[in-house]
């Protein structure tokens, strides 16, 4: 049983090397391929390269700072910018339509800004060459050729009847025609992935970090039934459909509706049904919202007059100048936590909405597989949604702890009485600035990825699932011999 | 007599069911575009309309707040100016989702606010707008190479051919009627949703409409000549179908896709990381120094302010604040010229490589036209810098001699919107197209001529 499926898988893969055009189309998509590697990870290495020199910067400059008031550092901030993954080289993802760099300071929430899109024209839309885009998109497309004519051909040049007179089961038929297919796309993949893990190793200095190797694992497994997943769609179509050309039209069909088309629609109507506010409605929801706690800009406020009227009468004096620690400070602080936590939750919101929006196109992946790897394939190499989301929070968490260290510096250090118009400055020493940590952003571990990847990967195992039936079962619907009209 | 072969030969063609699917596609699918585009477009003129009400009512509780300290309100009152999208922007979304089009400013150091990106979903900027050009640029071709893959392979593979070209000598002309009939369609087709795209998005038809429809039908034409190439090589309807999705892949994903990769690495951006760098230390760094290192270099970029007396005593003054502000712009000038030199290679480059490359033209062209394209952006950048300096010089004087708010005009100050003036031209977009189109329609010609 076995024998005879290998038999015809190893022909098929003969078959497809001695086609001229096959040849030429395969030796073209392994340039493209190495091409998109080498060139992917030259631009991985001088972007993140960039980034780490800015931050280094950044670090020198924040140390360098000299004697000071705690709040004058408050304002200054600091810059962080978002680190590339190492995988990133694999899968852009969103990278290039995601900010870089995000400056955070004390009161002020900042948007993350100079994405390589917004250095960009128009031809940006077209899309930038990926390994993982040459296998997604271009891959299948070399299945389809490859594969479309497996059954119809036979069955046009009559060799169909012949094979299963001979003791061949369709379900052989099938599986040896699928392997066959398959094992010419991992012909070019396994180098390729070869490549990958020598390029990507040498790129972490030969210090293989445990997570990424397992995250490399689970890429290549899913590529891997990502395209079975194809192969057998293109068999099956070429099994079903009664001419070649019926075949090839139908598959190029699918590609263009798939992979072109859908994607664009599910997100627009994603858009459509869950809308997200602007910047400055937003903004505008936010101060709102915390004019309504308590506004420490607002000399009224009621929520403030309040704290005030309490600290005077805990520490029974007459004045907030007579407190025994800096007044501004402690408001400032109490500024912070309130503006801080109603931001936190207007930010969270819009990230369940942008979710909502992307959702439709997540659940896409049940009719369009292509879809589910792509989810799979982003959030794996940290080039998804969720990664930045969580470059955000990290640098928000990051901004709150700077401010609050500052105004906490200024409570305990800096005297509750200003001094006269020109008088010199209150300062801190500058040693106290080491004392805030420099910002690193943490990617999550593979544990957390799976899981809220969850959905994709249910997706994809759910095709796997169907096009194995669906192999298995053909052999009651499909016919033999060619209608006759 | 050829009226009458032209109708049999229209008829023929509709009695093909892939006909009609390909028409009902492009109209579902240009419907689509035109409501997608449409929607996106008018979500932006609200949110403008928004501002607009939100900037007076944001200023007068400013007022209310900080109304006697006029430094104090100014750092915190904000001015907008938007960036009104033109008709056309509703046809080709350009990068109007990816740039921010309305840029509100305080009268602080200008090159730390205006690059402030809008809340987007990257997911979203990713798979890209859903407009009519995009079912131009992409699905158009694919259409037309659905309709003519197997124009001639079609009579060859039923064994027709062999019969016509026993009865007439004319067969080039069967082929020719045969393009010209699909051609016919597709362009119909292509006026009809210009029309119904005109209506509906209240495009005025005037010289930008024509030159829009042109540059359209010019690049159908094209690949209606790259169809012509593949049927004038006499191979096999499935090797048509693969080569001419093959150049379609090439033309609409491969090729620019590789480009933009090419761009990125030989054209980075670091200077906009600079920038930022720049205009931060140039500014705070001024607090830990003398003040004279601040306004000497003021007086000499504005000597019309020095009239005003500078509180050399004062510990803090809002004249030495806003001079250090002024300080970190003009830090940043040098990264920032820099910035807009490599942005112009950028745009070099692209315009360069889009002469090879009608699909990466017409996208250009559709965009510069709606005014969506990043040079419009950048148009827009410059409107607000300087819209930025004239607040600055006109409310310097009043911050400076610690006048009152209220003696100010600051209650006029409404939202600013931005209108780009000059209609671009596209004469280079369509004349590549031409060139491109002719040179491949000869090679068909020819090579069909030689076959035949």
């Amino acid at each position: 049983m076995s024998n005879i499926i290998t038999t015809i898988a190893r022909q098929t893969f003969k078959t497809a090397f001695s086609n001229k055009a096959t040849l030429a189309l395969l030796i073209l998509l392994g340039v493209s391929l190495c091409l998109a590697t080498y060139v992917g990870w030259q631009n991985y290495k001088s972007q993140q390269n960039q980034r780490l020199h800015y931050k280094a910067l950044v670090r020198a400059k924040w140390l360098a700072k000299p004697d000071k008031h705690p709040h004058r550092m408050a304002h200054y901030g600091y810059l962080a910018f978002r680190e590339k993954h190492e995988l990133s080289f694999f899968d852009f993802g969103i990278e290039s339509f995601a900010g870089v760099s995000i400056f955070l300071e004390a009161h002020k929430q900042n948007t993350v800004n100079f994405s390589e899109a917004s250095f960009a024209n128009g031809m940006l839309r077209f899309g930038e060459i990926s390994v993982a885009m040459v296998l997604q998109l271009l891959v299948p497309l070399l299945i389809f050729f490859l594969g479309y004519n497996s059954i119809s051909a036979e069955r046009e040049l009559g060799t169909l009847k012949i094979l299963l007179c001979q003791n061949v089961s369709w379900k052989q038929l099938l599986w040896g025609k699928t392997l066959g297919i398959i094992s010419v796309c991992l012909a070019i993949f396994l180098p390729l992935i070869l490549l990958t893990i020598l390029l990507w190793a040498s790129l972490s200095n030969w210090q293989i970090n445990p997570d990424s190797s397992l995250r490399l694992l689970m890429l290549i497994l899913c590529y891997s039934v990502y395209f079975f997943i194809v192969s057998a769609i293109t068999v099956l179509v070429s099994a079903y459909q009664q001419s070649s050309k019926a075949a090839l039209t139908t598959l190029l069909a699918c590609w263009i509706f798939f992979m072109v088309i859908m994607p664009r629609i599910t997100q627009a109507i994603g858009d459509k049904i869950h809308p997200s506010p602007s910047k400055i409605e937003f903004a505008d929801a936010i101060a709102a919202d915390i004019s309504r706690q308590g506004d420490s800009h607002n000399p009224n406020d009621v929520h403030y007059a309040s704290i005030k009227d309490s600290l005077l009468k805990a520490y029974k004096v007459d004045d907030v100048k007579k407190l025994p620690f800096n007044y501004g400070g402690y408001i400032m602080a109490e500024g912070e936590k309130i503006s801080s936590k109603i931001y936190s939750n207007h930010q969270r919101h819009l990230n369940a909405t942008f979710e909502k929006q992307n959702r439709l196109t997540l659940l896409s992946g049940f009719l369009n597989p292509y879809l589910s790897l792509k989810n799979v394939s982003m959030a794996l190499t940290a080039s998804d949604f969720k990664t930045f989301v969580d470059f955000q929070n990290q640098a928000e968490t990051y901004r709150y702890g700077l401010a609050q260290k500052m105004n906490k510096l200024q409570i305990d250090k800096i005297s509750n009485n200003s001094p006269g118009e020109t008088a010199k400055p209150l300062a801190i020493s500058r040693s106290n600035w080491a004392q805030q940590p420099d910002f690193n952003y943490r990617f999550s571990h593979l544990g957390t990825i799976l899981k809220s990847e969850l959905l994709a990967l249910a997706s994809l195992l759910c095709w796997l699932t169907l096009v194995i039936i669906m192999i298995q079962c053909t052999a009651r619907w499909v016919k033999t011999i060619p209608n006759q009209n | 007599m050829n009226k009458s072969i032209y109708i049999l030969e229209f008829k023929l063609f509709f009695r093909n069911s892939a006909t009609w699917m390909g028409i009902i596609l492009l109209i579902l699918m240009g419907f689509a575009g035109l409501y997608f585009g449409k929607t996106f477009i008018e979500k932006q003129e609200q949110v403008i309309t928004k501002a607009a009400s939100l900037q007076k009512q944001q200023t007068r509780q400013n007022i209310a707040h900080f109304g006697n300290d006029i430094g104090l309100f100014f750092y915190h009152n904000k001015f907008s100016l938007a960036n009104t999208p033109g008709a056309w922007a509703a046809f080709a979304n350009g990068q109007r989702d990816v740039n921010p089009y309305l840029i509100s400013v305080t009268m602080l150091g200008l090159e730390g606010q205006l690059y402030d990106t809008d809340l987007s979903n990257p997911l979203s900027l990713l798979l890209g707008k859903m407009d009519l050009s995009f079912v131009f640029i992409f699905l158009f071709p694919l259409v037309i190479i659905a309709f003519s893959y197997n124009l001639l392979s079609e009579q060859k593979e039923s064994g027709i051919w062999p019969l016509l070209k026993a009865q007439t000598d004319k067969t080039f002309t069967i082929i020719w009627r045969k393009i010209l009939v699909r051609l016919v369609v597709i362009f119909v087709l292509a006026l009809l949703l210009m029309l119904v795209a005109g209506i509906y998005l209240q495009l005025p038809f005037d010289g930008t409409f024509a030159t829009v429809m042109t540059l359209i039908l010019l690049y159908l034409a094209f690949w209606f000549a790259v169809a012509f190439v593949a049927i004038s090589l006499h191979k096999s309807s499935s090797f048509n179908a693969s080569a001419l999705i093959a150049v379609w892949v090439l033309l609409c994903i491969v090729v620019p896709a590789s480009l933009n990769l090419l761009l990125t690495k030989k054209y980075p951006v670091p200077e906009a990381l600079q920038n930022v760098i720049n205009q931060r230390e140039g500014y705070h760094e001024k607090w830990d120094m003398d003040k004279s290192v601040t306004m000497a270099p003021f007086f000499k970029h504005y000597p019309q302010l020095k009239k005003y007396p500078f509180p050399e005593e004062k510990t803090f003054s809002w004249y030495w604040y806003y001079g250090m502000q002024q300080m970190g712009d003009d830090s940043a000038l040098g990264s920032r010229v820099l910035i807009e030199k490599k942005l112009a290679s950028r745009q070099n480059f692209t315009e360069t490589v889009a002469l090879f490359f009608p699909s990466i033209q017409l996208q250009l062209g559709v965009n510069e036209l709606a005014g969506t394209d990043l040079d419009s952006h950048l148009n827009f950048q410059q409107a607000v810098r300087k819209y930025h300096e004239t607040i600055r010089l006109h409310f310097y004087p009043a911050i400076f001699t610690n006048g009152e708010l209220k003696n100010t005009d600051i209650e006029n100050y409404k939202l600013e919107k931005y209108v780009p003036k000059d209609v671009p031209v596209i004469w280079i977009n369509l004349l590549s197209i031409t060139t491109l189109t002719v040179i491949l329609a000869g090679v068909g010609y020819f090579s069909l001529r030689k076959r035949i």
